[in-house]
C-alpha cells in the first residue's frame, strides 16, 4: 500500500476562505468578464499583464478509453471499483501526490496575490478521483494562490461514477459546478462510442444532480455526428437535455482523430458517419432547439441560461492567462503557453525538474502576430465576437482594416455580422461605408462576430482567412 | 501501295549506301586482313591520365566515331556499358548499370534522355595476339530512343561516321528503329545492324534479319547477334566498328575547325562544350572564335570524356572531346555552331537544323512568391537543355511565369522533373498546346502558342485556322489493325500507308493533327494493343482546320491559364470533361461556385459546386489552443498554396489534373 508523504487529510477541514485581496481594476475586469455584460468594454484582453485568476487541473483517469478520444488519459480498467470509498487506487494517489508537488513548486505570478476566480477539474473522468483527493488539490491551490470569495469550481463527472453521497462530498469541499458527460441518450450510440455507461446510468446521474441541494449550476455535454446517429436520435437527445434543465449545455461535433479507434474505423463524411450536410444540420437543429428553450448560444459549442456562462472557459476565449496543473495540461502565463508532457513518466520527471529549479521556461513567448491570431481565433468563437476598437489599439488600425476587408464579402453574405457599440447588427452597407472612410473607421462598427449558426459552422474557414491576413 | 513503293525506293538507296560505306571503310583502314578475334586491352588503366602525346598516336585513320541508335529499350545503354567495360574504360561491376544515364530522371525512368559521349581506347588484336596490333580511339555516343529526343539523335549523328542500329531480337523492328535508321541513313552513315537480346527465350533473330532486309535492304549476313546481358557476341562489335565504319574525313594540317555538339554549365568549371574536331588540332591556350557570334575565347582546358572529363591538353583531327573556354553562359555556346581558329575565316560546318518545338505550355511557380526561384532554375536548366524555348508570360490566375516550347510531352515531363529534382523548383504547368495559326478577315495572321493570348471575342472574323500535323508511323501485330484504324480516325487521322513488315506485323502511316497525339494518344494506343504498338512521328505541314478557343469560367470569370484551343467538333466533349474534372478538384468554398466552359459568349458546359456546409472544430479543450491554432495555420497555408481567380481558390492539383484531360475521347 502506498502511503502519502503529504498529509492530505489534514487539509480537508481547512475550508476557511482565503483572504480576498482584490484590487479595484480586478473588480472591473471581473465585472466585464462574463459575456452577459457586453456593453462595457474590457481592457485589451491580449496585452494586459494580469496575473492568472484561473487554474485548470487535469485528472486523467478513466475506466476505459472512449473510441473517439485522443486526450492524455490513464485507463484504469474495469477492475477499478467505480464508487469505491475504501482503498484508493494507488495510481490515482500517486498522481495526486505528483499534482500537489507541481502546485507547490509553481510560483504565483504576482506577489500581492490575485486569488483564483475559477478552478476547473477536467479529465479524463475527474469524478473517479476520491473527493478528499480533489479537496487536497483545491486546498493546495488555495494555499498557494488564494481563492476568491465565491470562485467557480467546476468538475467533470461521468454517469455511473458517482452517487449522491459522493457528489455531496464534492460540493462539501467547494465544488460548485458540474459538467456531466452524457454525450447521447441512446443505448446503441453510447455503446458504439465505447462509453463506460448506458442510458440507465445517465438518468440516475441526472436524478442525483438535480436533487443535490448545494448544486445550482451544472452543464451537460452532448456529441453530435456520431456514427449511425439519426436526426430523430439527435432531436431526442436535445429534448431529454432540455427536460433535465441544466444551466449550461456543451454540444460537440464529433471529430475523428488519427490514432483513435474511430480514426481506424471511419472516414469523416462517409457512412455510418453523417455527411457534412447532415452534420451541419445537426448543428443547426441544436442551435434552434436550445435557443428556443431559453439558452444563449454564447460560444461555438456552448449554450447557457442567462448568466450561467462557464467563467473558466471565458478565460480562454478572452485570451486571459491561466495556470494549469497535471499531465498534458496547457498553461498560459506571462504570455507564454506551455503544454506539459503527455506521458506520465515524462510528466513526473518534469515535475522533478520544476522542483529542482532546473526547468527553465524556454521564453519563446508569442510575438504580436501570434497574439493577434490568438485573439481573433478565440474571440470569433464567441457570440461577443471581436472588439475592433480594442483590437485596433493593440495591433494597429491597418491590420484591423485589412481584417475587415477580408471579411467584407462574408458580411454581405451573412456569415459575418458587423455590430455597433450597442451590439446591434448593422446592414452590410453601413459596414462597407465605414470601411471606405478609413480615416474614422469604427464610427459605426464596433464588433464583428460570426453568425449563428451559418458563420459558426464555417468558423475554421473564416478564422484561417483572418490568419492569412495577420501572418501572410 | 504507293507507300511501299517509296519504301522500296529508299531501301535501294540504302543498299547502295551500305555498300559504299563498307568499301570505303576497308580502304581507309589499310589493314585488310580478316580479324578473327579481339580482346579487351585497357591501354590506360588509370583513368584520368591520358596525355596529349598519347592522343597524337591516333591520327584520323585510327579514330572511329559512332552512335548507338535504336527503338526505346532495345538495349543501347546496356550495350554501351559492355563496350566501355570491354575496353577497360569503366570497370566491370563498378558503377550502376546504364553507366552513361547520369541524370536522376534517366535513372528513375530507366530511359536515356540525353545523348552521352565516351571515348575508349581499343587494341585491335589479330589471332596471333600480336602485341604490335594497332590501337584505335573509339568515340561512342549513346542516344535516347524516345521520339521526343530524336533531336538528340540527329545531333549525335552529326559527329559520327557510323551507327550501331540495335534491334531487340524478340521485338524486332519498331517505330523508332525505322525513324532512327532513316536519320542515320540520311546523314550518310555506315550502319551496323546489331540484333540484341538474343538470350531471350522469344528471340527470333532470323525473323529480324528478314525484316531488316525487307525494310532497309540490309544484307542478313551483316547483322551481328549479341546479348548485352550475357555478353554473347559482343567481341564482334568493335572489330566491326573498325572494319565497317570509315574514319573521320578532315584535314589534319588545316587551321582548327570544329562542330559544337553540346554544352552544359558546371558550377565549378563554367560552360563545358562538347566538340567534334573536324579539321586541324585544338590545343590548350589556343584562341578560338564562334562562327555564329564572332566572339573569341582562349582554350583553358581541353580533353576527352573517358568517360569522365579527362584533360589531355589537345584534341586532334577527327577526335571528339570537351573544351572549356571561359564562356560565361551556354547562350554563347550555340549547339550546331562552328568553332574555329580565331582571326581566320572558315566555311561554317553545316550544323543541324534547330530543335523544333512541338508542344507549348506555361510554367508557373507553384508557390506564387517563388517566381525568382523558378526563373533562376529555368535559366540554369536551359543551360543544360538548350532544346527548350522560353519566353516570359503572365496569367491572371497564376501570376508571372514562362511559356516554354518542348520537343514533345515526354520532354516536357522530363523538363519538369529536372526542374524539381535538380533545382528544387515547384511548378504548375498549363494545358499543353501546339502552335496554331489564326488568320482574320482583315488578312492579319497570328501564331498562337498560348491560347490565352487569343481573343475570345476578337471583334473581327476569323477567316481561317491552321494546325500543325505529323506523319505518324505505327507498328502493330496485325490483329490490332482494326482498333488502331478506329483510333486514328477518331483522332482525325488520314491514312497514308498500310503495309506488312512480316507475316505477323503491320505498319501504318497516318497524317494526324499534332494536337491529337500530344496528350494521351500513345497511352491509348498501347491500351488497345495490349502494349504491342510502337509509335513514332515526324513533323509535317500545317493543315486548315475548324478550331475554336475554349474558355473556362469560374463564377463568370475566365481563367486564362485554363483556356485551350480545340477542334470545333470536339469542343462540347472537351468542355464537359474539363468542367467535370474541375468540379472534382476544386474544393467547396463558403459560397456556390459555377464552373463553365464557353466558346466566345456561348456556354457549352456547366457545373455548380455548392457552398461548403461546415468546417468547425468544436473542441478547444482545457484551454489548449495550440493544437487548434496549428490546424488553422495549416489551413491558412493550404489557402496560400491555392491560386485565386476572382474570389475562387483553385488548388494546384486542379491545374495538374487538367493536363490529363484527353482531347479526343
Ligand atoms: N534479356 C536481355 N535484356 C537486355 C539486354 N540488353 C538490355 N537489356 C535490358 O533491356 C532494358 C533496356 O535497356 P537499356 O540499355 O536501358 O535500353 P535503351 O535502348 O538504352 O533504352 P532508352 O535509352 O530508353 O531508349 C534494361 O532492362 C536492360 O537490362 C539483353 O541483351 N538481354
Ligand atoms: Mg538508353
Amino acid at each position: 500500500m502506498h502511503r502519502l508523504a503529504i498529509p492530505l487529510v489534514s487539509h480537508l477541514p481547512s475550508r476557511k476562505p482565503a483572504p480576498i485581496r482584490r484590487r479595484p481594476q480586478d473588480a472591473r475586469r471581473h465585472a466585464s468578464s462574463t459575456a452577459a455584460t457586453y456593453s462595457s468594454t474590457p481592457p485589451s484582453p491580449s496585452l494586459s499583464p494580469l496575473p492568472p485568476a484561473s487554474a485548470y487541473v487535469h485528472l486523467p483517469f478513466c475506466r476505459k478509453r472512449c473510441h473517439y478520444c485522443d486526450f492524455p488519459i490513464v485507463a484504469l480498467g474495469s477492475a477499478a471499483p467505480p464508487r469505491g470509498q475504501g482503498a484508493d487506487d494507488p495510481r490515482i494517489v500517486d498522481y495526486v501526490r505528483l499534482l500537489l508537488r507541481e502546485v507547490a513548486a509553481t510560483r504565483p505570478v504576482s506577489d500581492d496575490g490575485v486569488p483564483l476566480e475559477t478552478v476547473f477539474f477536467g479529465g479524463g473522468t475527474p469524478s473517479l478521483v476520491p473527493p478528499r483527493l480533489v479537496a487536497a488539490v483545491l486546498d493546495a491551490l488555495r494555499g498557494r494562490f488564494g481563492l476568491s470569495a465565491c470562485p467557480e469550481v467546476s468538475i467533470e463527472m461521468d454517469p455511473g461514477t458517482f452517487d449522491a453521497a459522493r457528489l455531496a462530498e464534492l460540493v462539501g469541499v467547494g465544488v460548485n459546478r458540474v459538467s456531466l458527460g452524457v454525450q447521447a441518450f441512446q443505448e446503441d450510440l453510447l455503446r458504439a462510442c465505447g462509453r463506460a455507461h448506458g442510458v440507465k446510468e445517465v438518468h440516475e446521474a441526472l436524478g442525483i444532480l438535480t436533487s443535490c441541494e448545494g448544486l445550482q449550476n451544472w452543464s451537460m455535454d452532448l456529441i453530435s455526428s456520431l456514427p449511425n446517429q439519426t436526426q430523430e436520435m439527435w432531436e431526442e437527445s436535445l429534448r431529454c437535455t432540455v427536460d433535465a434543465r441544466p444551466t449550461h449545455v456543451s454540444v460537440y461535433d464529433l471529430q475523428i482523430e488519427q490514432g483513435t479507434k474511430f480514426g481506424q474505423m471511419y472516414t469523416p463524411g462517409v457512412f455510418p458517419l453523417p455527411s457534412d450536410t447532415e452534420s451541419a444540420s445537426f448543428y443547426k437543429i441544436a442551435s434552434k432547439h436550445l435557443s428556443e428553450a431559453g439558452y444563449n448560444h454564447y460560444e461555438i459549442s456552448s449554450y447557457c441560461k442567462p448568466g450561467y456562462e462557464c467563467k473558466h472557459n471565458l478565460t480562454y476565449w478572452q485570451n486571459r492567462p491561466f495556470y494549469a496543473f497535471g499531465l498534458g495540461s496547457a498553461s498560459y502565463i506571462n504570455g507564454v503557453r506551455y503544454s506539459r508532457p503527455k506521458r506520465m513518466k515524462e510528466y513526473a520527471e518534469w515535475v522533478q525538474e520544476l522542483e529542482d529549479g532546473r526547468w527553465i521556461h524556454k521564453c519563446r513567448s508569442s510575438d504580436m502576430k501570434d497574439l493577434a491570431m490568438d485573439v481573433v481565433m478565440l474571440s470569433l468563437r464567441t457570440a461577443r465576437g471581436l472588439d475592433l476598437q480594442s483590437f485596433s489599439k493593440s495591433f494597429g488600425k491597418s491590420l484591423t482594416l485589412s481584417l475587415c476587408n477580408v471579411f467584407k464579402p462574408f458580411v454581405e453574405s451573412g456569415l459575418v455580422i458587423a455590430m455597433d457599440s450597442k451590439r446591434r447588427a448593422l446592414p452590410h452597407i453601413d459596414f462597407e461605408l465605414d470601411l471606405q472612410n478609413e480615416g474614422d473607421f469604427g464610427s459605426r462598427v464596433a464588433f464583428i462576430r460570426l453568425s449563428d449558426p451559418e458563420g459558426f459552422l464555417l468558423s475554421n474557414e473564416l478564422i484561417s482567412l483572418a490568419f492569412g491576413i495577420i501572418s501572410p | 501501295m504507293a507507300g511501299a513503293a517509296a519504301l522500296r525506293r529508299s531501301a535501294r538507296r540504302i543498299s547502295r549506301h551500305l555498300a559504299a560505306a563498307s568499301s570505303f571503310s576497308r580502304s581507309a583502314l589499310q589493314q585488310p586482313e580478316r580479324l578473327l578475334s579481339s580482346q579487351a586491352s585497357p591501354e590506360h588503366g588509370v583513368r584520368g591520365a591520358v596525355s596529349g602525346s598519347e592522343l597524337a598516336l591516333y591520327p584520323p585513320e585510327r579514330v572511329r566515331n559512332f552512335s548507338i541508335i535504336a527503338h526505346v529499350d532495345h538495349g543501347k545503354s546496356t550495350l554501351a556499358d559492355r563496350l566501355l567495360e570491354l575496353t577497360g574504360t569503366i570497370q566491370k561491376g563498378h558503377g550502376q548499370p546504364q553507366y552513361l544515364d547520369k541524370l536522376q530522371v534517366e535513372r528513375e525512368r530507366g530511359i536515356t534522355v540525353k545523348a552521352q559521349t565516351a571515348t575508349m581506347f581499343y587494341r585491335h588484336t589479330t589471332a596471333s595476339q600480336d602485341s604490335d596490333a594497332p590501337r584505335y580511339l573509339l568515340n561512342l555516343i549513346d542516344t535516347p530512343g524516345h521520339v521526343d529526343f530524336s533531336y538528340e539523335v540527329s545531333r549525335s549523328l552529326a559527329a559520327c561516321q557510323g551507327a550501331l542500329l540495335v534491334v531487340d531480337a524478340a521485338q524486332g523492328v519498331q517505330a523508332q528503329t525505322i525513324a532512327n535508321f532513316y536519320l542515320a541513313f540520311e546523314s550518310n552513315l555506315s550502319i551496323i545492324p546489331v540484333i540484341n537480346k538474343i538470350d531471350q527465350p522469344t528471340a527470333d533473330p532470323d525473323n529480324v534479319k528478314e525484316q531488316l532486309k525487307r525494310l532497309f535492304d540490309i544484307d542478313p549476313s551483316e547483322a551481328l547477334l549479341t546479348s548485352a546481358k550475357t555478353g554473347k557476341g559482343l567481341e564482334q562489335v568493335l572489330p566491326a566498328v573498325i572494319d565497317r565504319i570509315p574514319s573521320p574525313p578532315g584535314k589534319c594540317d588545316s587551321p582548327v575547325r570544329m562542330l559544337l555538339l553540346d554544352s552544359y554549365y558546371d558550377e565549378y568549371k563554367g560552360v563545358i562544350c562538347h566538340v567534334a574536331v573536324v579539321d586541324g588540332a585544338l590545343r590548350k591556350g589556343d584562341k578560338i572564335a564562334s562562327a555564329a557570334t564572332g566572339r573569341a575565347y582562349e582554350v583553358l582546358d581541353v580533353g576527352i570524356m573517358h568517360p569522365e572529363l579527362t584533360p589531355t591538353g589537345v584534341l586532334y583531327t577527327g577526335q571528339v572531346g570537351y573544351v572549356i573556354s571561359g564562356m560565361r553562359s551556354t547562350k554563347e555556346a550555340r549547339i550546331g555552331d562552328t568553332l574555329h581558329q580565331a582571326k581566320s575565316t572558315v566555311e561554317p560546318l553545316p550544323g543541324f537544323k534547330p530543335a523544333k518545338h512541338m508542344v507549348f505550355s506555361g510554367l508557373y511557380p507553384a508557390d506564387g512568391s517563388d517566381f525568382e526561384a523558378l526563373s533562376h532554375a529555368i535559366e540554369k536548366l536551359t543551360c543544360n537543355d538548350a532544346s527548350v524555348s522560353v519566353t516570359k508570360e503572365t496569367s491572371n490566375a497564376l501570376g508571372m511565369g514562362f511559356r516554354c516550347g518542348f520537343l514533345g510531352l515526354l520532354h516536357m515531363d522530363v523538363f519538369h522533373q529536372r526542374l524539381e529534382q535538380e533545382y528544387g523548383a515547384q511548378v504548375i504547368s498549363t494545358i499543353p498546346t501546339v502552335p496554331y495559326i489564326f488568320e482574320y478577315g482583315d488578312g492579319s495572321k497570328i501564331q498562337v502558342e498560348n491560347p490565352a493570348a487569343l481573343a475570345s471575342n476578337p471583334g473581327k472574323r476569323v477567316a481561317a485556322c491552321w494546325e500543325p500535323t505529323v506523319i505518324a508511323t505505327i507498328i502493330i501485330p496485325s490483329e490490332y489493325v482494326g482498333p488502331v484504324i478506329m483510333l486514328c480516325s477518331e483522332r482525325r487521322g488520314e491514312q497514308l500507308e498500310y503495309t506488312f513488315i512480316d507475316a505477323q506485323r503491320a505498319l501504318l502511316k497516318y497524317r494526324l493533327p499534332l494536337k491529337e497525339i500530344i496528350v494521351d494518344f500513345y497511352n491509348e494506343l498501347k491500351g488497345i494493343t495490349s502494349g504491342y504498338a510502337t509509335f513514332d512521328y515526324e513533323d509535317s505541314e500545317y493543315q486548315q482546320s475548324d478550331l475554336v478557343k475554349l474558355d473556362i469560367l469560374l463564377n463568370g470569370q475566365p481563367v486564362d491559364a485554363m483556356a485551350t484551343i480545340v477542334h470545333n467538333q470536339k469542343a462540347q466533349r472537351v468542355g464537359k470533361e474539363l468542367v467535370e474534372k474541375l468540379k472534382k478538384f476544386i474544393e467547396r468554398q463558403m459560397f456556390e461556385i459555377t464552373i463553365q466552359a464557353a466558346i466566345g459568349s456561348k456556354i457549352i458546359a456547366r457545373e455548380t459546386l455548392s457552398a461548403m456546409r461546415k468546417n468547425v472544430l468544436a473542441k478547444c479543450y482545457g484551454g489548449d489552443i495550440t493544437r487548434k491554432k496549428k490546424l488553422l495555420e495549416k489551413q491558412k497555408e493550404g489557402k496560400k498554396r491555392m491560386k485565386r481567380v476572382g474570389s475562387v481558390d483553385i488548388p494546384q492539383e486542379a491545374f495538374h489534373e487538367l493536363l490529363k484531360v484527353s482531347n479526343s475521347k
